[in-house]
C-alpha cells in the first residue's frame, strides 16, 4: 500500500475487515512448512487428540498473520513501527476468520495512530487482539 | 526441573540466516498475502522499496528456521515444552529487511512468572550485516497447568 496521511484517520475508523477461510487442515500443512513450525498440534490430529485437544488447531502465527495482512494492505511497511497481539483462544480447520482494525488513538506531536487490533470467529469467539503503531506522513 | 527467575538474562543461542526472495514468496503463499510488493522486485522498487521486502510476521521463520533447537534449549532452562501456549507475540520495526540481507539474531530471557501462571518472555532482536538492530521480537509463553 501506498503511504498514509495523518489526516486521512478519524478515532474510532475502522479498516476493511479482511475474512479468511474456512481454515483447511491445508493451510495449516502449508503455513507449518513455510514458517517451520512444525509442532503436530497444527498438522496430525491423532497426535492432537493424544495431548488432549480435539483434533488440529490453527499456528497462532498463522492467525497473526492474517491480521498481519490488514497492515499491509492498508499501510506503506515503512510506516508500521509496532505490531504486537495476544493470542485468546484456539482456531480450528472449518472456522472462518474475521479480521478487524480501529483507529484507538492519535498523537499529533509523531503524526502517529494506534490501532486495535483483532481476530475472531464469525460467531464473535475472538482468537486474538493486538494493536498496532502507525507512524504517518 | 523446575522454572525459576533464576534463567532470566540467560542468553539463547545467537544464529545468522540469509533471508531469500524464495522464502519471503512461499510465506506470503502460505498466509494468503497477495500484495505484488512481496513477489516482484519491480513491484517493490515502485512501492519505494530497495528490494523485496518481508511481510510483518516473516521472521517468526528466521527462528524457526535458523535456531530449530531452540525448544530443546528451553527444556534445558527448565521449560516444560510439552505444556508450552504460545501467549503474546510483539514487533517493533527498526528497519527494513529485504530479500539478499543476511540477518543476526541475539535473544535472551528477559522476563519469568512463576506460580500459578507460569509465563517467560524471551526478547530477539534481529540485526543487520553492520550490525544495527532491524527488528525486536518479545516473544511470550504461557505453560498449560500440569494434569
Amino acid at each position: 500500500m501506498n503511504r498514509v496521511k495523518y489526516e486521512n484517520f478519524q478515532i474510532d475508523q475502522q479498516l476493511e475487515p479482511i475474512k479468511v477461510g474456512p481454515i483447511q487442515h491445508m493451510d495449516l500443512v502449508r503455513y507449518a512448512g513455510a514458517s517451520g513450525d512444525f509442532n503436530p498440534i497444527h498438522t496430525d490430529p491423532e497426535f492432537a487428540k493424544k495431548v488432549g485437544l480435539d483434533g488440529t488447531i490453527a499456528h497462532g502465527m498463522y492467525v497473526m498473520a492474517q491480521v498481519g495482512k490488514l497492515l499491509t494492505k492498508n499501510f506503506h511497511l515503512h510506516q508500521i513501527k509496532k505490531f504486537g497481539v495476544k493470542f485468546k483462544g484456539m482456531t480450528r480447520p472449518g472456522e472462518v476468520l474475521i479480521c478487524t482494525g480501529k483507529v484507538k488513538k492519535k498523537i499529533d506531536e509523531s503524526k502517529t495512530i494506534l490501532l486495535t487490533l483483532e481476530a475472531a470467529s464469525e460467531s464473535g469467539d475472538v482468537k486474538l487482539s493486538g494493536e498496532a503503531e502507525i507512524a504517518c506522513d | 526441573m523446575q522454572l525459576t527467575k533464576d534463567i532470566i538474562g540467560q542468553k539463547l543461542k545467537s544464529y545468522t540466516i540469509q533471508v531469500e526472495k524464495g522464502k519471503i514468496r512461499e510465506f506470503c503463499m502460505a498466509i494468503g498475502e497477495t500484495n505484488p510488493i512481496f513477489f516482484s522486485e519491480e513491484e517493490a522498487k515502485k512501492a519505494g522499496y530497495e528490494g523485496i521486502p518481508i511481510p510483518p510476521t516473516f521472521q517468526t521463520s528466521f527462528q524457526f528456521w535458523g535456531y530449530p533447537e531452540i525448544f530443546e534449549d528451553m527444556r534445558k532452562m527448565g521449560i516444560d515444552t510439552d505444556r508450552l501456549l504460545h501467549m503474546k507475540e510483539e514487533y517493533t520495526y527498526l528497519k527494513p529487511v529485504y530479500a539478499g540481507m543476511t540477518i543476526k539474531a541475539e535473544g535472551e530471557v528477559v522476563d519469568v512468572k512463576t506460580g500459578k501462571m507460569e509465563v517467560v518472555t524471551f526478547r530477539t532482536t534481529f540485526k543487520d550485516d553492520k550490525g544495527e538492530p532491524c527488528i525486536i521480537a518479545e516473544m511470550g509463553i504461557i505453560l498449560r497447568p500440569k494434569q
